[in-house]
C-alpha cells in the first residue's frame, strides 16, 4: 500500500467520526462510562490495599532483652535480628525511654505514686516491623531461639485477622474489577457492533468495487482508536475530579490516619502516570480492536 | 470473458436448484441482455460472476480467473476487473459524487494525479460535472444511477455487470442509461445487463439470454427497433 493511500485511509477514519457522529457519540459515551467504572473501582482497590498495608506495617514484634545482657550482648543480638530475612526495621527502646513513656501516659496522681520507686523495673526492648505479616509467627519463633531474648510479644492474632481481611479484600476487588471489565467489554462490543452494522451497506459496496479487507478495516480502526482515546481523556479528567474530591475529604492529617496507623490515600499526582497510560491504552485498544472485529463480520461478501 | 461450464447452484438452506447445468459464453466486447422471470436464476448468475457465492458444481471463468480455484484473498483482484451497477445504486451516502467515483481508483492504489484527472473526466461522460460535489441523497434516481455507472467505468474494467440498472428510474431515463452502456460497450467493454424490461430489450436488441427455472432456454442475437431507426 502506498503512503498516499494509507494517508487517505487515515483521513477517512478521522472524517468518519464526524460523518457518523450519532453512533460515534454512542460509542464514546459507552467507552467513557466503562473506563470510568473500571478505573474508579481499580483506584478504590489500590487505595484500600494501601490502607491495609499501612496497618500491617504498624504491627510490631517486641523483643524483651534479658537483664543479664550487657551492651555488647545487645549489639550482638541486634546483628542476629537484622540477619533474619523477614525483619524490616529494628529499633532499640531502652528501659529509660520505656519508663519515661510510661510516666508520660499517666495522670499526675499516678505519676506521684511511682516517683519514689528506687529502680526502673522495665527491660530494654527491640521493636521490629516485619516485611511479610503472614510470616510473623515463624519470625517470632525464630527470634525466641536467640541468646539474650527474654521473651517476645507479637500481635499474631491481629496479624491473622489482617491477613484474612486482606485475602478476602483481594478476592473481592479482583472479582469486582474483573466483572466490570467483562460487563464493559460486552457493552462496548455491542455498541461497536451496532455502529458498524449501521454502515454495513457501505462496507458491502467497498467489497464490490474490489477493496481488500485491510483497506476497509483501516478507517474503522483509526476511527475506533480516536474515539477510544477521546473517551479515555474524558474518563481521565472525570476520574481526576472525582478522585481529588474524595482525596480532599480524607486527606485531613489529624483524624483517622494517624490514630489508626493507616497510610494515607495516594494523591492523584502519584497515580497520574499509571492511570493515564492505562486509560489511554485501554481506550485506544478497545476502540480500535472492538471496531475492527465488528467490521470483520460484514466483510464476508 | 465470462464462461459457465455445466454450472449448477443449489442453495443449502432451501434446497432450491437456482441454476441447473448452465453452459454460457460471453466473449470480450459482447453486450448481452439477461432476461427471465423473478426467481429464474438471474441474480444467482450475477452472484456467481462476482464470486459472492460458489457454484455447487461446474466451472465459472471470469476475465481469466477460474472462480472454483480462486482463493478468498484474491477476490478483490477479480472484482477490480468488473464494474457493477445495481438497481438500488449502492452509492456510499457519506461520500460526494466525486469521492464515490474516486474511491474505486483509491482501492487499486492509483496515483493521486491520475485520480484527479480521470474522475472528473468520467463524471463528465455521464453528464454530472456540475454535481460532483453533491451527496447521493441530493440527486435524483437517474442521476444516482449515472454516478453508479461512472463508478463502474472509472477503472476501465473488462466487464460491466448491470443488475436491473433501470429498475428504480423513470422509463425515459432507462433508455438514456442503456444508451450510455451501449456507448461504453462500443469502446470494447463487455456488458452483461440483467433486466426484465422487455420493451428496452426489444428496442435495443442484440444478444438476449433468457433464463427460466435455472436453465437457459434462449440465447440468440435479435435485431432491435433501435437498429432499424
Amino acid at each position: 500500500m502506498k503512503i498516499s493511500s494509507f494517508r487517505y485511509l487515515v483521513s477517512q477514519g478521522i472524517t468518519g467520526i464526524w460523518k457518523n457522529r450519532m453512533m460515534t457519540f454512542a460509542s464514546f459515551c459507552i467507552l467513557l462510562v466503562s473506563l470510568l467504572m473500571v478505573g474508579l473501582a481499580s483506584l478504590t482497590a489500590i487505595n484500600l490495599t494501601r490502607i491495609i498495608s499501612g496497618i500491617e506495617d504498624k504491627s510490631e514484634v517486641v523483643v524483651v532483652i534479658s537483664d543479664n545482657a550487657d551492651k555488647a550482648a545487645e549489639a550482638e543480638l541486634e546483628e542476629h535480628l537484622k540477619a533474619i530475612p523477614n525483619v524490616n526495621s529494628i529499633e532499640l527502646y531502652s528501659k529509660e525511654e520505656a519508663w519515661n513513656g510510661m510516666l508520660d501516659s499517666m495522670t499526675e496522681e499516678e505519676r506521684a505514686f511511682f516517683k519514689y520507686a528506687d529502680e526502673n523495673p522495665l527491660p530494654d526492648t527491640y521493636r521490629l516491623t516485619v516485611k511479610d505479616i503472614e510470616l510473623m509467627s515463624e519470625t517470632t519463633a525464630q527470634i525466641e531461639t536467640l541468646d539474650f531474648v527474654e521473651s517476645t510479644q507479637s500481635p499474631t492474632t491481629f496479624a491473622d485477622v489482617l491477613i484474612s481481611i486482606r485475602r478476602i479484600f483481594t478476592i473481592l476487588a479482583t472479582a469486582v474489577v474483573a466483572a466490570l471489565v467483562v460487563v464493559s467489554l460486552v457493552i462496548i462490543s455491542n455498541t461497536t457492533r451496532a455502529s458498524v452494522f449501521a454502515r454495513r451497506k457501505e462496507i458491502n459496496i467497498m467489497k464490490y468495487v474490489g477493496a481488500t479487507n485491510a483497506f476497509i478495516r483501516i478507517p474503522f480502526f483509526v476511527e475506533g482508536m480516536i474515539v477510544g482515546l477521546i473517551a479515555a481523556l474524558g474518563a481521565l479528567l472525570m476520574t481526576k475530579f472525582a478522585y481529588e474530591g474524595v482525596y480532599n475529604i480524607f486527606s485531613d492529617d489529624s483524624v483517622i490516619w494517624v490514630v489508626m496507623g493507616m497510610k494515607k490515600l495516594y494523591s492523584f499526582n502519584e497515580l497520574l502516570f499509571p492511570v493515564s497510560v492505562s486509560y489511554l491504552a485501554a481506550g485506544a485498544v478497545i476502540g480500535a480492536v472492538g471496531t475492527s472485529i465488528s467490521t470483520g463480520k460484514h466483510l464476508k461478501v | 470473458m465470462v464462461e459457465f461450464q455445466d454450472v449448477s447452484v443449489t442453495y443449502n438452506s432451501s434446497g432450491v436448484d437456482a441454476l441447473n447445468k448452465v453452459n454460457l459464453k460471453i466473449n470480450d466486447g459482447d453486450f448481452a441482455f439477461v432476461v427471465g422471470p423473478s426467481g429464474a436464476g438471474k441474480s444467482t448468475l450475477i452472484k456467481l460472476v462476482l464470486k459472492e457465492i460458489d457454484a455447487t458444481s461446474g466451472t465459472v471463468l471470469v476475465n481469466g480467473f477460474n472462480l472454483k480455484k480462486l482463493r478468498r484473498s484474491k477476490v478483490p483482484a477479480l472484482r477490480r476487473t468488473i464494474g457493477v451497477v445495481f438497481q438500488d445504486f449502492r452509492l456510499i451516502p457519506t461520500m460526494t459524487v466525486y469521492e464515490n467515483v474516486a474511491f474505486v481508483l483509491r482501492v487499486i492504489d492509483a496515483p493521486a494525479k491520475y485520480i484527479r484527472s480521470r474522475v472528473p473526466y468520467v463524471i463528465s461522460l455521464v453528464g454530472l460535472s456540475d454535481k460532483a460535489k453533491c451527496y447521493p441523497t441530493e440527486l435524483s434516481g437517474g442521476e444516482q444511477q449515472r454516478v453508479a455507472l461512472a463508478r463502474a467505468l472509472v477503472n476501465d474494467p473488462q466487464l460491466i455487470i448491470a443488475d436491473e440498472p433501470t429498475g428504480n428510474i423513470d422509463p425515459a431515463l432507462s433508455y438514456e442509461i442503456v444508451e450510455l452502456l451501449k456507448g461504453i460497450n462500443e469502446c470494447g467493454t463487455t456488458i452483461l445487463m440483467v433486466t426484465h424490461e422487455h420493451d428496452l430489450v426489444r428496442y435495443f436488441g442484440g444478444r438476449i439470454i433468457n433464463i427460466n427455472k435455472g436453465s437457459i432456454d434462449f440465447d440468440e442475437v435479435v435485431g432491435g427497433a433501435h437498429d432499424e431507426n
